[in-house]
C-alpha cells in the first residue's frame, strides 16, 4: 500500500512539473516566433530600400521634372536606415511605400519608361516585397494574438505573471493606409 | 480556436505516417515470406533474406527519398529564380505568412492546370506546378494554388500522402508480379509435386496479393478527401481571402486531367485522372468551391 501511495505522489509531482515546463516552453517558443517574424519584416524593408537606388537610376532619365517625388523616396530610405525601433521602421517603411506608389503612378504617364524591362522588373520585385511585408506583418500579428490570448487566459495568465511574460503589442497599420480608397463613377 | 484543431491534425498525420510505415513494412514482409514459401523451394532462404533486406531498404529509402521519387516520376525540373521570378516571390511571401521554410520549387511541362507538394517534413518539402498553371492563372489565383500546397506541407499531409504513394505503390507492384508469375507457372503446368501444405499457402498468397492493393486504395481514399478541405481552409487562413483559390479551382475545372501514374495522383491539387466521385481521392471541385464561397 505504501508503495502505491509513493507512486501516486511521484506521478502527480511529475505531471505538475511537466505542466510548468510546458507553459514556460510555450511562452518561449511564441516569443521567438514573434521576434523572428519581426526580423523578417525588417529584412524585407531592407531589401526594398536596397532596390531604391536602382529604381531611381532607372527612372531618372525619364522623369526629369519630378524632383519632389525623388526627394520623398530618398528621405524615406534615409529614415529607414537610421530607424532603430520597430515603430520607426514601420513608419519609415509605410512612408516609402507611399512614395513608391506615387512614382509608379507618375510612371503611367511615360510610355517609354513603361516599356523599359529594367523598370518593369524593379516594379514587379517591389510589389512582391510589398506583399511579403504584408504577409510577414500578418504572421507577426498572428503570433502576437496567440501569445496575448495565452497571457490573458487562465491558467496561462498565472504562469505568465510567474515567469514575467508580459502582453505584447500588435503592429498597427497607419491611418493613411487604412483609409478606404474612394471609388467614383 | 481553429489553431488547436490544426495542431491536432498535424499530430494525427504524424501518428498515421508512423503506423503506415509499420503496416507497409509488415505487409511487405508477409508478402515476401509467403511468396518465398510458395515459389522458393530450394531458394527459400535466399528469397526471404533478400526480400527482407530489400523491404527494409525500400521503406527507409521511401521515407527519405519519396519527394525525389515523386518529382522524378512526373519528369519535373527545378524552377530557377530568374526564369520563374513570380513563382518564387509568391512562395516566399506565403512562407512568411505561414512561418514555413521555403520549399524547393519545381516545374513540370504540361499545359493542364495542376500542382502538388511532397516531402517528409517542412524542412525537406518540394512544390511542383505545371507550366499551364503558371501561364493560365492570374497572380492571385496562382497564390491560392500555392497557398493550398503550402498548407499540405504545414499540416504534414505531404509526409503521409507521399509515403502512401511510394510505399503502397510498391505493394501493388509486388502483388501484380506474384499473381502474374503464378498465372504463367500454372499455364506452363509445372509444380505437380506440390503437397497440400503448399496449396494452403498458395491460397493465402493469392488472397494476400489480391487484398493488398485493395487495402491500398482504401487507405488512399480515407486520407485524401478530408485533407483537401483542410488544406483549402488553411490556404484561406494564409491569404485571408478565398478569392484567389476559388478563381483557380474554377479554371482548373476540366483542365486538370493528365497522364500520371495512379500512385502519385492523390498528391495533386485536383485529381489528374478521370474517376467516379465515390472512388476518387479528391472531393469534387464544385463542392470545394461552394465551401470556399461560404468562408
Amino acid at each position: 500500500m505504501v508503495g502505491t501511495q509513493i507512486w501516486i505522489m511521484i506521478v502527480a509531482f511529475t505531471v505538475i512539473v511537466a505542466v510548468f515546463f510546458i507553459y514556460y516552453n510555450r511562452f518561449v517558443r511564441l516569443s521567438h516566433q514573434i521576434d523572428n517574424s519581426l526580423a523578417q519584416i525588417s529584412v524585407q524593408l531592407r531589401k526594398r530600400s536596397d532596390l531604391i537606388p536602382n529604381l531611381l537610376s532607372a527612372v531618372k532619365g525619364y522623369m526629369k521634372h519630378e524632383k519632389k517625388i525623388f526627394k520623398e523616396v530618398t528621405d524615406a530610405r534615409k529614415a529607414l536606415m537610421s530607424a532603430k525601433t520597430v515603430d520607426k521602421k514601420m513608419k519609415a517603411g509605410n512612408q516609402m511605400q507611399e512614395a513608391l506608389k506615387s512614382i509608379f503612378a507618375i510612371a503611367e504617364g511615360y510610355p517609354d519608361l513603361k516599356a523599359n524591362t529594367n523598370f518593369l522588373q524593379l516594379q514587379q520585385e517591389l510589389s512582391a516585397i510589398e506583399d511579403k511585408v504584408a504577409y510577414a506583418r500578418q504572421y507577426y500579428n498572428d503570433g502576437i494574438m496567440s501569445y496575448n490570448v495565452m497571457t490573458n487566459m487562465v491558467p496561462g495568465k498565472w504562469f505568465a505573471s510567474m515567469y514575467g511574460f508580459k502582453e505584447r503589442e500588435y503592429l498597427k497599420i497607419p491611418e493613411a493606409a487604412r483609409a478606404v480608397p474612394k471609388v467614383e463613377f | 480556436m481553429n489553431r488547436l484543431s490544426f495542431h491536432e491534425e498535424i499530430r494525427k498525420n504524424k501518428i498515421n505516417s508512423f503506423f503506415l510505415v509499420g503496416i507497409v513494412l509488415a505487409v511487405l514482409l508477409v508478402l515476401v515470406y509467403t511468396i518465398g514459401f510458395i515459389l522458393g523451394g530450394d531458394y527459400f532462404f535466399f528469397i526471404i533474406i533478400f526480400g527482407t533486406i530489400f523491404s527494409i531498404i525500400y521503406v527507409v529509402g521511401g521515407y527519405y527519398k519519396s519527394a525525389d521519387l515523386a518529382i522524378a516520376s512526373v519528369h519535373a525540373k527545378k524552377a530557377t529564380g530568374i526564369e520563374y521570378r513570380q513563382y518564387h516571390n509568391i512562395v516566399e511571401g506565403l512562407c512568411l505568412a505561414s512561418g514555413l521554410p521555403k520549399p524547393k520549387l519545381y516545374v513540370m511541362q504540361n499545359q493542364q492546370i495542376n500542382a502538388f507538394a511532397s516531402g517528409r517534413d517542412p524542412q525537406h518539402a518540394v512544390v511542383c506546378v505545371t507550366t499551364g498553371t503558371l501561364d493560365k492563372l492570374s497572380k492571385q489565383e496562382l497564390e491560392g494554388v500555392l497557398a493550398h500546397e503550402l498548407s499540405h506541407i504545414a499540416n504534414y499531409d505531404i509526409r503521409f500522402m507521399t509515403l502512401t504513394a511510394v510505399l503502397v505503390g510498391m505493394i501493388a507492384i509486388i502483388s501484380q508480379l506474384f499473381l502474374r508469375s503464378l498465372f504463367w507457372s500454372a499455364i506452363a503446368g509445372g509444380g505437380n509435386d506440390r503437397n497440400n501444405n503448399n496449396t494452403v499457402l498458395m491460397v493465402i498468397g493469392i488472397v494476400l496479393a489480391i487484398l493488398a492493393p485493395i487495402v491500398v486504395v482504401i487507405v488512399q481514399l480515407a486520407i485524401s478527401r478530408k485533407r483537401e478541405y483542410a488544406a483549402d481552409s488553411s490556404a484561406v487562413k494564409f491569404m485571408r481571402t478565398p478569392t484567389g483559390l476559388i478563381g483557380a479551382l474554377k479554371k482548373i475545372k476540366g483542365n486538370s486531367e493528365m497522364k500520371i501514374s495512379g500512385a502519385v495522383a492523390p498528391l495533386f491539387i485536383a485529381k489528374p485522372n478521370k474517376k467516379k466521385e465515390w472512388f476518387s481521392t479528391h472531393p469534387p471541385l464544385s463542392k470545394r468551391i461552394a465551401r470556399l464561397e461560404r468562408m
